[in-house]
Parts: C-alpha cells; sequence; structure tokens
C-alpha cells in the first residue's frame, strides 16, 4: 500500500481527529495544573510570610521595638528561608538579612509585591531568583520588611511543565503511530470488500467476502454483501429460467401458428380454399401469445417492483363483495354453486386493479376445475394477526401436497390440467401480485373427500395489515 | 367522422387508418406531437387518437397542451406500457379512455366510436330511449314495450352503458373497463354470462332480440 494515499483514508483522517482533539484535551489540562499549581504555591508562601510578619508585629506591640529588633538579630542569625529588614523612621536600614527593601514606596498600611532576587548559589553563580514579601508600617514610624524566596517553586512550576508537554509529545506519537496501523489494517479489510465489488461488477457473480470471524463491523459488511451476492445469484437465476421457460412456451404455438399459415398458403395456391379460416385462427392465436407475454411482463414488473405500484387505502372488503357478485353467474350457469363469507371492514393499502386481477385468477381457476354439482366459496377476512385474508375454497380434485408449492411457480401446469386453457401463469401473478403487497400465498387442501368429488383446494392470499 | 391519428410508427398508423377509413371514417395522421398540435389546430376532429411514446412532443405533452387550450375534442390514448400507472398518467393528462397496444381493430374502432359518440350526447339526459326499450334514470326502472323489466344493479348499469352506445359495437374489455371498473383479463367467459342474463330479461318474451352478439368484437344494442 502506498502511504499517501492512506493519508487520504478514512481511518487515517479518524486518527489525525482525534489527536487533534485529545491534544486540544491535553494542553488544557496541562494548563489548569501549570495554574493550580502556581497559584497554590503562592498561596502558601504569602500565608507564611502573614504568620511570619504577624508575630513580629506582635512582639513590637507588646513589647517594644528593642525587643523586635532582638528578635530579628535572632531569627536572621538562625538561617531560614525568610527575609528580613527593618527600617528606622528616618528610612535608615537597620536590622535584617537583606542590604535594602526591595519594596520602595509604601501604599497603605500594608504592602505585597513579587519581585526578582539577586542571589549567588552555592558555586557562585548569580540568579536572578523569583521571591515575594510585605511590608508593615509600625506604630513608631518604623517599617518592617519580611519576604521569602519562591526560586524553587518556580523551577518545580517550569518542571513540571517540561515533563506534561513531554508526555503529550509522547502520546502524540503514539497515537499517530497507531492511527496509521489501524488505518492500514481497516484498509486492508476494506480493499479486499472492494476487490470483490469489483469482481461483481466485472460479472463474476460467484465471488464472496472472506470474513475474518472478528465478528466486528467489516465482518458484518462481508456477511451483508454475501448475502446480498447470494440474493442477486438466485434471482439471475430465476430470470434465466424464466427466460428459459417463456421462450419455451411460447415457441411451441408459434410453431404451430406457423405450420398453420404454411399449409393455408399451400391451399390458397392451389386454390383450395381462401385462407380466411387459417387467419382467423392466427389471429385468435396472436391473441392468446400476447396475452401470455402481457402477463409475463405483469409478473416480472411485480417482481421488480419494491412495493405495490400506485397504492391506496380501500375495503377489501368491498372488492370481495364486487367479486363474488362479478362470479355468481358464472358459477351458476356451470351449475357450481358459489358462495361468498365477507367480513367488513378490512381496510388495506394496496394497488386495487392488481388486487382484483388475483382475485379474478383464484376464481377462475375455481371455477375452472370444479366439476358441475361442485362448490366454490370466497371468503375474506381478518385473521387474529391482523393479516387480511382472501380464500378461495373449491371441491374439485385438489393437488397433491407435492405439488402445491409449484403449481405457484410460472408455466406449470399439471399434467392433470393439461387439458384445459391457459399457460399456467394464473398462480404465479396471484404470488407476485402477493409479494410485492408484503404479502404470500398459501395453498392447501380443500373440504376432504365428499360424494366421491374433492379433496378440492384452498389458495389464500395473504395481506399485511394497512 | 373525422379523426386525427398521432402515431410514430408508420405501420401501426397505416394499419389503423386503413381499418377506421373501412368503417367509413376520415382520417388524418400525424408522425409526432407537434405535427399532430399543429393538425388539432386546424380544427374539425372528432377524436383525436394519440400514441403515448413519439420523438419531439410525446402523447402526454401533446394532450396536456390541447387540454389547456380548451380544446375538449375526445382523445383516446393508445400505449405499448399497459400498466396501471401508465393508465392513470394518460388518463390525468386528459385523455378519455386509454388502450394498450397491441390491441383488435374491432376493440379501436368500438372505443373510437364509443368517444365520439359520447360527446355528440353531451346533455344530460334523464331517460334514455332505443326502439321500444326505456330506462328512466331518476326512477332507475326500464320497460320495454310498456312492460316493466327487473334489473339488478349491476345489470341497469351494464344495459345503460349499451343503451348509451346503442347501435355501436361494444368489447368485453369495455364492459369490464366501464361497468365493472376492472383491468384485467378473465379467463373465463365471465361478461358472456353477465350479457345472456341481461338478454333473457329484455329480450325474452320479444319476437325481436335487440341485445346482438358481434362476431370478433363483442355486442351491440340495436334498435
Amino acid at each position: 500500500m502506498r502511504w499517501p494515499s492512506a493519508l487520504r483514508r478514512t481511518p487515517f483522517r479518524l486518527t489525525l481527529l482525534f489527536l487533534a482533539l485529545f491534544t486540544t484535551a491535553a494542553s488544557a489540562l496541562l494548563l489548569y495544573v501549570y495554574f493550580a499549581s502556581r497559584s497554590e504555591a503562592a498561596a502558601r508562601a504569602e500565608s507564611g510570610i502573614r504568620r511570619e510578619m504577624d508575630s513580629l508585629t506582635a512582639i513590637y506591640r507588646e513589647r517594644g521595638p528593642e525587643a523586635l529588633n532582638a528578635e530579628l538579630i535572632d531569627r536572621t542569625s538562625k538561617g531560614g528561608n525568610y527575609l528580613y529588614l527593618l527600617t528606622d523612621a528616618q528610612g535608615q536600614p537597620g536590622t535584617g538579612n537583606v542590604n535594602e527593601s526591595p519594596i520602595t514606596e509604601l501604599r497603605g498600611p500594608e504592602t505585597w509585591e513579587t519581585f526578582r532576587l539577586s542571589a549567588a548559589d552555592a558555586d557562585g553563580r548569580v540568579a536572578r531568583r523569583a521571591a515575594m514579601g510585605v511590608e508593615v508600617r509600625m506604630a513608631g514610624g518604623e517599617s518592617l520588611f519580611v519576604g521569602e524566596d519562591i526560586g524553587d517553586n518556580e523551577a518545580y512550576l517550569n518542571r513540571l511543565s517540561l515533563i506534561l508537554w513531554g508526555a503529550a509529545g509522547i502520546v502524540f506519537l503514539l497515537g499517530l503511530g497507531g492511527g496509521l496501523l489501524v488505518s492500514r489494517q481497516v484498509d486492508g479489510a476494506l480493499g479486499r470488500l472492494n476487490a470483490v465489488v469489483d469482481a461483481v461488477r466485472g460479472g463474476d457473480l460467484k465471488q464472496r467476502v472472506q470474513v475474518r470471524g472478528a465478528g466486528d463491523e467489516l465482518d458484518e459488511l462481508g456477511e451483508n454483501l454475501n448475502a446480498m451476492l447470494d440474493r442477486l445469484e438466485q434471482s439471475m437465476a430465476a430470470i434465466r429460467h424464466a427466460g428459459d421457460a417463456i421462450a419455451h412456451d411460447l415457441r411451441s404455438p408459434l410453431n404451430r401458428m406457423r405450420g398453420r399459415l404454411e399449409i393455408a398458403m399451400i391451399d390458397a395456391e392451389a386454390g383450395r380454399a381462401d385462407g380466411r379460416e387459417a387467419l382467423s385462427q392466427a389471429l385468435d392465436e396472436t391473441d392468446e401469445l400476447l396475452k401470455t407475454f402481457n402477463t409475463v411482463l405483469s409478473i416480472a414488473r411485480l417482481q421488480a417492483s419494491s412495493g405495490p405500484p400506485d397504492p391506496s387505502d380501500f375495503d377489501a372488503a368491498e372488492l370481495a363483495f364486487d367479486m363474488s357478485e362479478f362470479y355468481q353467474p358464472l358459477a351458476e350457469d356451470t351449475a357450481i354453486e358459489f358462495s361468498a363469507e365477507i367480513q367488513t371492514g378490512l381496510i388495506v393499502h394496496a394497488n386495487r386493479a392488481f388486487l382484483a386481477q388475483a382475485l379474478a385468477n383464484l376464481i377462475d381457476n375455481a371455477v375452472k376445475f370444479t366439476p358441475q354439482g361442485g362448490a366454490v366459496m370466497l371468503r375474506a377476512r381478518r385473521r387474529s394477526s391482523g393479516e387480511v385474508e382472501y380464500s378461495v375454497t373449491d371441491t374439485g380434485p385438489g393437488v397433491d401436497e407435492a405439488d402445491r408449492e409449484r403449481i405457484l411457480e410460472r408455466f406449470v401446469r399439471l399434467d392433470s390440467s393439461r387439458s384445459e386453457s391457459g399457460a399456467g401463469l394464473g398462480l404465479s401473478l396471484v404470488q407476485a401480485v402477493a409479494e410485492t403487497h408484503g404479502g404470500r400465498v398459501e395453498v392447501s387442501e380443500g373440504p376432504g373427500v365428499v360424494d366421491g368429488s374433492g379433496p378440492g383446494l384452498r389458495v389464500a392470499l395473504v395481506l399485511p395489515p394497512a | 367522422m373525422r379523426i386525427l391519428i398521432v402515431e410514430d410508427d408508420q405501420d401501426a398508423s397505416a394499419t389503423m387508418r386503413r381499418g377506421l377509413e373501412e368503417a367509413g371514417h376520415d382520417c388524418v395522421a400525424a408522425p409526432d406531437g407537434a405535427y399532430g398540435l399543429e393538425e388539432a389546430h386546424k380544427g374539425g376532429f372528432d377524436v383525436y387518437v394519440v400514441d403515448r411514446m413519439m420523438p419531439r412532443l410525446d402523447g402526454v405533452g401533446m394532450v396536456e397542451t390541447l387540454r389547456r387550450e380548451g380544446d375538449q375534442t375526445p382523445v383516446l390514448f393508445l400505449s405499448a406500457l399497459g400498466e396501471v400507472e401508465d393508465r392513470v398518467v394518460g388518463l390525468k393528462a386528459g385523455a378519455d379512455d386509454y388502450l394498450v397496444k397491441p390491441y383488435a381493430l374491432a376493440e379501436l374502432l368500438a372505443r373510437v366510436e364509443a368517444l365520439a359518440r359520447r360527446r355528440e350526447t353531451g346533455s344530460v339526459q334523464t331517460v334514455l330511449k332505443v326502439g321500444d326499450l326505456e330506462m328512466d334514470l331518476i326512477s332507475r326502472s326500464v320497460t320495454r314495450a310498456g312492460q316493466d323489466i327487473d334489473l339488478q344493479p349491476r345489470e341497469f348499469q351494464l344495459l345503460e352503458f349499451l343503451m348509451r352506445n346503442a347501435g355501436q359495437s361494444v368489447t368485453r374489455t369495455m364492459l369490464l373497463e366501464k361497468v365493472w371498473e376492472y383491468h384485467f383479463d378473465p379467463q373465463t367467459n365471465v361478461i358472456d354470462v353477465h350479457i345472456s342474463r341481461l338478454r333473457s330479461k329484455i329480450d325474452k318474451g320479444f319476437d325481436r332480440a335487440m341485445l346482438q352478439t358481434v362476431r370478433g368484437a363483442g355486442y351491440r344494442l340495436e334498435a
């Protein structure tokens, strides 16, 4: 993999983004630690100085200037961290361990100041160290300065901030390196996914993503991609199968028609017939072929659409009433007892025309396969699951259990029905209509064998609630 | 009557023309929607037959333009696509009827004549009369030669449609679409059964049968 391209990759960009966020947060934290430490050190120094000053002013108040002087001599000679200087009323520096007060101007009874102090360390190097102090005017006109060298505090703070920045630098470098590693790895996994997609786009539907078994979202993506490819492969196979079936089913009637027209042509040339009969037959056959063709097209379109075309909310019961009224006379004419059991208020969200067509196909089939004296029943009801069910039950010969799923397939005509007209598409269309509405078709046995006929067939079209 | 055929497929256009002229109609053909508009603007047509898919200006655009201009001449829309959505698009554009290709000439002729006729009888009628058959649309009663005929609601609608198109052939598909509002091909002869029921009610006991079967086309109510 080339690094420059890696820099454009999403995982690396995310790494950089998080790094930037982290660096900002770390800087804020470090600044806080720095300033908090500094103000804490200053507060500690101030309270020490104040305690010192308070004890000295108490001595002055209770025992007078001489006692203070003696105390100062005592304290400076003991050594310690504090700086003292007693200045007399005339402004002459007196007792103390500094030569002059760093505080040159007194503002009010108490004046606080921070300043730099020149001091030589053990090696004789002069350093300007940080210090702070307070000067207080006494009752007798003298002024007392007490201060403290806080250079150590400052050095500590400087060291602290150096350590903190160093830590931030290490975190940044580790994050950057880790980000690049992660980005390379994710990139590799995505690259494998991309390779599969490229291969599929090139026409190789057999390619599958190798799932690493890590259970992460990349694996999930891989599994989904594989599932999608499985579905795609199935659809392609189904389309090929349908194409073959269409070719097969249209070829024989076309051949038949061609043969008949050829004979009619010979007859007409020989003056034996004027060919009108043959032409009218050919026209009828063309109509049948076109009908088949249109049905196949409708099924294909329904299967390709993601939902019902042009849907509306309407009462499925009303459609069932209409349909039963429409088919009642036909059934009566063929001496079939037709009845309907329809619940009211079955609102569905569907394409009315396709649903009507599906119902018509179911009733047509039932009437076609039920012998005289039989019965056909149309039911429309709401199941306890809320689904709306249309079912048509007949008392015809029925369909063997083994064949029940098969009769929904395109162009499947059972041997027992070869003598009937039709291309074997009626139930396939019902199935396609059901599926495009998110429903299904259920095929089961009818009422059973009664008086030597039966067992009949029950086909149900089940739709999800609106 | 005068019919304007707007169709880009020359063969289809010629076949249509042959069929319509054979039935005694005058035809003018235009190869696309733009020419179709030009011809339509000249006026004097009883029906426009308009194909949906055409170069330059398609059928939907042409019909929309005509309707915007206030031309209320009936339009029969033709389309090779026959899906529900296409029918809706055609009717929304302002077409009066819709026919899916391929169609039988008899079907085209029946629909064109029905459209032209509907225009002639534009005024609202409350009583329809065909020969000695009378239909009162207000009281919803039917008599033949003064004799009451008892019809179911759907039979009444069926007869009303036949009477409004009396003397003309109407196809089974037209009946299915206009009377029942279904758009599919029944596998069985269900329409014929309804017609024969109606026939037994209006023709039984009379010497002359009014409801006739037209071979290869459908049915016709004759005075």
